[in-house]
């Protein structure tokens, strides 16, 4: 092995060695661990590009508040007396203080404790405590916490983008927009709730290890599969499939640009669609779920989105993710520190057995108890602690590089062990990385 | 001592080494040990974000039953469990130990906390919290029916929790 010189000097990152560090099927395990490169990252990623910042079922009543970090920004999503939701950052005009110190809640108004000034739920300033210490100039329409200048939704989903223009939410969704629909339509009310508790876990690897990976089940997962295998032959596993991990499944990776990347289960698991709705038909209102289903739906779609079950494992770049039964989003601390909270999905209009049932099935396998989660937090860990080795840096993503396709929508394919996800996110994350401002 | 305060503290103590022994089982990763001390029909529940959390409608950082448990020390006990290999070094104190309801014959419910170190991958971190037991007198041994953990960190962003609480 040759010791590979520093393609970057952590004072100087220019266009030209940012791009010295991706190249084709591979990347310089730098940009997963330089802190001078993450501080770019927030500010050409993070503080530009649409982040989603939370569910609009989060917020059901005006008043109600989350708050949250875009980057390295804290705002709150808030609802108003007019309905809206807003984003805010949540700093005081003041002197700089974060306003609103609880995760959630309900209010009228929002006060600074530090001297008391008090703002609207839009975040205009409401109130200056001792207004007779300001003279005629200081204009209080101009003081108000600032708001996100773009924020937009899809299905729900709330984003927003501290960057002022850019391109539009539906833009840069593309063709990922159309399937956050195999999750909410997975209701046959069309409704979802993220108010059924959420996972908040913490590891210590990059931000960008938590991707699109059908490569890895049978290896990080290997617990969960030997633990199948028992559960078969004692005659608990009557739902046991073909492997969907394997190159021979009909299973695929799919990149729709701008970062966004799915696994698609889709035709695998719409072959399996008897034994998914046999399986809802033992649950408290699983044969009427079908029923409703098809309604609303139409017997193509409805298999589908039942087959799927609200899993489209979609990856919304940067942070969104909609995998299992749940809303994943995924926080950047450090370099070598990321936070992934995992909010479970309620569906609207289906018995409370059904979701008691998929409460259930997250349990089992995500969180930091689950018996999959973990597994996945140790090896991004060890990956980190491997990527600190520089005398050889590349870290290898050219899987299914030469089987790879573009399907008539435009989306680029592989099969499902490929890295497709991998060198789709990299590349728009260099193309990101290396913008002007 | 009057007879009936004796017999209150014997009572909290054979709870008390009970719940050391629970303990002791659980830092030293003796899974079938452990398990043996449940009875047949059990709750192992760890909940999520909130102590009042109706079981079933929000998630649970663990909400097993016998399979499930089953399961759970199953999986931990092949090479594959990863984020227990290696071990995690634990080390718990139990204190605080109350008979909130009991009776000698059939058992009843015991609150306390605990304090637990835990060390792996060059790494030294904390947990604490409170617990419930629900204990059931069998053939003169206690067993455990069901064990409740309200993790101090439940609602921050936690690390791996891939031993027993
Ligand atoms: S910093 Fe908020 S009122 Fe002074
Ligand atoms: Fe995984």
């Amino acid at each position: 092995m040759q010791q590979v010189e520093n393609p970057l000097s952590a004072h100087a990152i220019t266009h030209v060695n940012l791009q010295s560090l991706v190249q084709d099927g591979r990347v310089h395990s730098r940009a997963y661990t330089n802190q001078a490169i993450f501080d770019l990252e927030i500010d050409r990623i993070f503080h530009r590009s649409w982040i989603y910042v939370g569910h609009e079922s989060e917020v059901p009543k005006p008043g109600d508040y989350q708050a949250r970090p875009i980057g390295r920004t804290p705002v709150l999503m808030v609802r108003g007396k007019d309905n809206k939701v807003r984003v805010l950052v949540n700093r005081c005009r003041h002197r700089g203080a974060q306003v609103v110190e609880t995760e959630s809640g309900n209010t009228r108004m929002f006060r600074c404790w530090y001297h008391g000034w008090t703002y609207e739920l839009t975040g205009a300033l409401a109130e200056v405590t001792e207004r007779g210490g300001y003279g005629p100039d200081f204009r209080t329409q101009n003081m108000g916490l600032v708001e996100v200048p773009r924020v937009a939704s899809h299905r729900g989903f709330v984003f927003a983008s501290i960057k002022a223009e850019g391109e539009s939410l539906a833009e840069f969704l593309g063709g990922a927009a159309a399937q956050f629909d195999m999750l909410v339509d997975a209701s046959p009310t069309g409704e979802i709730f993220l108010d059924a508790g959420t996972n908040k876990t913490e590891y210590m690897g990059n931000w960008k290890l938590v991707g699109m990976d059908g490569y890895h089940p049978n290896f990080v997962h290997a617990s969960v599969v030997a633990g199948w295998a028992r559960n078969s032959e004692s005659g608990i596993g009557a739902m046991h499939r073909e492997d969907p991990f394997s190159d021979e499944a009909l299973t695929l990776t799919r990149y729709y640009g701008n970062g966004h990347a799915m696994l698609d289960f889709r035709a695998q698991r719409l072959k399996s669609y008897k034994k998914h709705a046999e399986f809802l038909s033992k649950v408290a209102g699983g044969v009427k779920y079908v029923e409703d289903m098809h309604k609303a739906y139409g017997k193509e779609r409805a298999e589908l989105l039942i087959s799927l079950s609200g899993d489209p494992h979609l990856g919304v770049f940067p942070n969104l993710q909609l995998i299992g039964n749940q809303v994943r989003i995924i926080t950047p601390i450090t370099p070598g520190i990321t936070q992934v909270t995992m909010s479970m999905v309620r569906l609207g209009g289906v018995s409370d057995e059904i979701n008691t049932m998929r409460v259930r099935q997250h349990e089992s396998f995500y969180g930091p108890a689950g018996s999959g989660s973990p597994d996945d937090a140790e090896i991004f860990e060890r990956v980190q602690r491997g990527m600190m080795a520089e005398v050889n840096p590349w870290i290898e993503i050219s899987r299914g590089m030469h089987r790879e396709f573009v399907d008539t929508d435009g989306s680029v394919v592989g099969r499902i062990t490929d890295e497709v996800p991998q060198r789709g996110q990299m590349k728009y994350w260099l193309h990101l990385m290396t913008q002007a401002a | 001592m009057d007879n009936q305060k004796l017999t209150q503290w014997s009572a909290l103590r054979e709870v008390e080494l009970f719940l050391f022994r629970e303990a002791e089982l659980a830092d030293q990763h003796l899974y079938k040990e452990w398990f043996a001390l449940w009875t047949e029909e059990l709750l192992y529940w760890v909940p999520c974000n909130s102590d009042e959390q109706a079981i079933g409608r929000k998630i649970a950082l663990i909400n097993d039953n016998r399979p499930e448990l089953d399961e759970r020390l199953f999986r931990l006990g092949t090479k594959f469990a990863h984020a227990q290999n290696p071990k995690s070094r634990l080390s718990r104190v139990i204190g605080n130990v109350v008979l909130q309801q009991w009776d000698a014959d059939h058992g009843g419910c015991v609150t306390s906390r605990f304090n637990l170190t835990e060390v792996r991958a060059g790494r030294q971190l904390t947990f604490a919290g409170r617990q419930t037991h629900l204990l059931a007198r069998q053939n003169g041994e206690l067993r455990m029916r069901e064990k409740h953990v309200y993790l101090a960190n439940h609602d921050i962003p936690m690390p791996n929790l891939t031993f027993i609480i």
